[in-house]
């Protein structure tokens, strides 16, 4: 409770909130209410909503209250949640941060949307991302930077920075990302909060925007493992409308939460280590070693020799899908059309006026990959070297249950310091890349502050479907690196 | 020892921008050709990946196919809502085919 006696709802965890909101101890509205005054204080510093969708909220949060006073127990009852702006929620706009989508509003809800909404949660708003997904930063969205809650001078990461910059800032307890090559992972170790990209396939795709097809994962981001673990269970199964779900038991990932790691035996990354590490981040993985075998575990070395080529599988395959997946957007169904002289002029100035710089790069990059003449040395080359990324992990889950390696190289960087050089800010996804490429449940836990006060994060990797070890790790880890639950600065101020 | 010459040239960027239908100003060119030359550079790496390291091709497994059975359908009002420019009820475009 704060000093007023208002429970102190910023506080509240996902878990904590939506069992008071279904035992009848607070109520959706209230939940909601808060989460609203909180974005209204403090979001024109942090920048983490596109849109905030006051109105649309509050009535779905009365429409909760009134289920939970039927009796109904949904396990996200009166959740405000943050989505990125790539999924449709059914009356909201979906821009993916791009002039090209302005004004489009999806045919209805996205699987991940609908699930949610049966299970209790509010949508409060649309989160910034970078354009399309593209980017490490946010930095690449068409209307606004966000800044990070621990140091406004430095980027959320990205390209999920929005909702995960609104879960670290207390905004709401729940975000939404979708993950291609970390972009769930990498902007909540820079923001200290958790991000889990699940299993390729254990999350529909139905509604997210497609980026990569093959890569393209949902998954949520909150302020703990165990809040993480209850976000996935809701939205994670088979459906029908994305044929690449599979038809996998879900389990029980919250129960895993608290099975522990004794007798788990817990890989260190070989390749992670001799990549000539800061001495912060590799300070954070000999804690992580020392909290694993403090908690009973087996600690091994893996490795995983392909590691050193991913970045380039990735920015092949992700490009060359994204080519062909962003080939829609010509300005004939929807968005801003630019020309109406002929029908090649509507194509070319629509998309040449309604992409950002980094959404043609990666086009460009991905048409030259397929391209007559390029199309072997290129697509061809990274499919096969992603077969044998894939069989080198195989290999690494003989030796190990999980795999620990770091989120990323280095603490949040300063706003503008990578917008010029492509390459170098492609380079901040070399540990989160090889999850995405080989379709592995990855997730990303706040390890501690460097000595400047920014996070740094931990990252757990399972096999394909093996998201109850991964839970059960990371909680094993979050117990033992006791992240501090201090509100960042500049969401306190 | 001098880097090999860049498989990316000015007149390759040209042809992928027409290919992609996006309009790359004759000034932008240099820049453009620079950024995707240093790019494609770092993706060389994976040449150093020696031949006999591959082995067959894994094949996917079929992409499964839901029950055939007929929905009610959720995208006519959306599109018609979303269209840049209708035309009695229809999303309209230049004309394609003869003349005004």
């Amino acid at each position: 409770m704060s000093p007023d006696g208002r429970p102190a709802y910023g506080q509240y965890g996902v878990r904590q909130l939506a069992d008071a909101v279904a035992g009848g101890r607070s109520t959706a509205v209230s939940a909601v209410e808060d989460a609203l005054s909180r974005i209204e204080a403090a979001d024109g510093r942090i920048r983490a909503f596109l849109e905030v969708t006051p109105e649309a909220a509050l009535a779905e949060a009365r429409a909760v209250d009134a289920r939970v006073a039927a009796g109904e127990r949904p396990p996200l009852a009166g959740v405000p949640v943050a989505m990125k702006d790539n999924m449709w929620v059914a009356g909201r706009k979906t821009g993916c941060a791009s002039r090209i989508l302005e004004g489009f509003r999806p045919p209805g809800d996205s699987t991940v949307a609908a699930r949610l909404r049966a299970a209790g949660a509010v949508f409060v708003g649309r989160a910034n991302m970078d354009e399309f997904a593209m980017g490490s930063s946010t930095e690449n969205s068409a209307y606004q930077v966000t800044r990070n809650p621990w140091d406004l001078e430095r980027v959320a990461g990205g390209s999920s920075g929005g909702s995960a910059a609104a879960v670290a800032a207390r905004f709401v307890p729940a975000g939404f990302g979708s993950d291609t090559g970390g972009s769930i992972r990498q902007p909540a170790a820079c923001c200290g909060v958790v991000g889990f990209k699940p299993t390729y396939g254990r999350v529909s795709r139905y509604g997210l925007v497609a980026f990569a097809s093959s890569l393209d994962q949902i998954g949520p981001m909150a302020r703990s493992v165990g809040d993480a673990a209850r976000l996935y269970r809701v939205i994670a199964g088979v459906d029908p409308r994305d044929s690449t779900t599979a038809d996998v038991p879900v389990g029980d990932p919250e129960g895993a939460v608290g099975r522990g790691v004794r007798g788990l035996r817990v890989g260190f990354l070989r390749e992670a280590e001799e990549e000539g590490l800061e001495a912060e981040v590799s300070a954070s993985l000999d804690d992580a070693r020392r909290i694993f075998r403090d908690a009973g575990a087996e600690v091994v070395s893996v490795s995983v020799p392909r590691t050193s080529v991913s970045i380039s599988i990735y920015y092949v395959v992700a490009s060359a899908e994204a080519s062909s997946n962003l080939a829609r957007f010509d300005g004939v169904r929807y968005g801003p059309r630019k020309s109406d002289a002929d029908l090649a002029s509507l194509y070319v100035e629509t998309r040449t006026a309604g992409f950002g710089p980094e959404v043609k790069r990666r086009i460009l990059l991905g048409t030259f990959a397929l391209a007559s003449g390029y199309y072997e040395a290129y697509y061809g080359a990274a499919m096969r070297a992603r077969q044998l990324l894939r069989d080198d992990f195989d290999r690494a889950f003989g030796q190990a249950d999980v795999i620990v390696c770091p989120s990323i190289p280095s603490p949040a960087f300063r706003a503008g310091e990578k917008t010029d050089d492509p390459l170098t800010m492609y380079l901040s996804d070399v540990f989160t890349v090889p999850a995405s490429l080989a379709g592995l449940p990855a997730i990303s836990v706040p390890s501690g502050l460097t000595a400047g006060r920014l996070p740094l994060g931990v990252q757990i990797l399972g096999p394909r479907f093996g998201e109850e070890a991964v839970f059960a790790a990371a909680r094993a880890f979050e117990e033992g690196a006791g992240f501090p639950d201090d509100v960042p600065p500049a969401a306190a101020g | 020892m001098a880097s090999p010459p860049s498989v990316v040239t000015p007149e390759v960027v040209r042809r992928i921008a027409e290919l992609a239908r996006l309009r790359v100003p004759e000034s932008e060119l240099p820049r453009w050709t620079e950024q995707l030359s240093r790019i494609v550079g770092h993706i060389d790496l994976l040449k150093q990946i020696p031949e006999e390291a591959f082995g067959s091709a894994g094949s996917e497994p079929a992409t499964p196919l839901r029950p055939d059975v007929p929905e009610p359908g959720r995208g006519d009002e959306a599109l018609r809502e979303n269209a840049p420019r209708e035309l009695h009820g229809f999303g309209a475009v230049p004309r394609v085919v003869g003349s005004a």
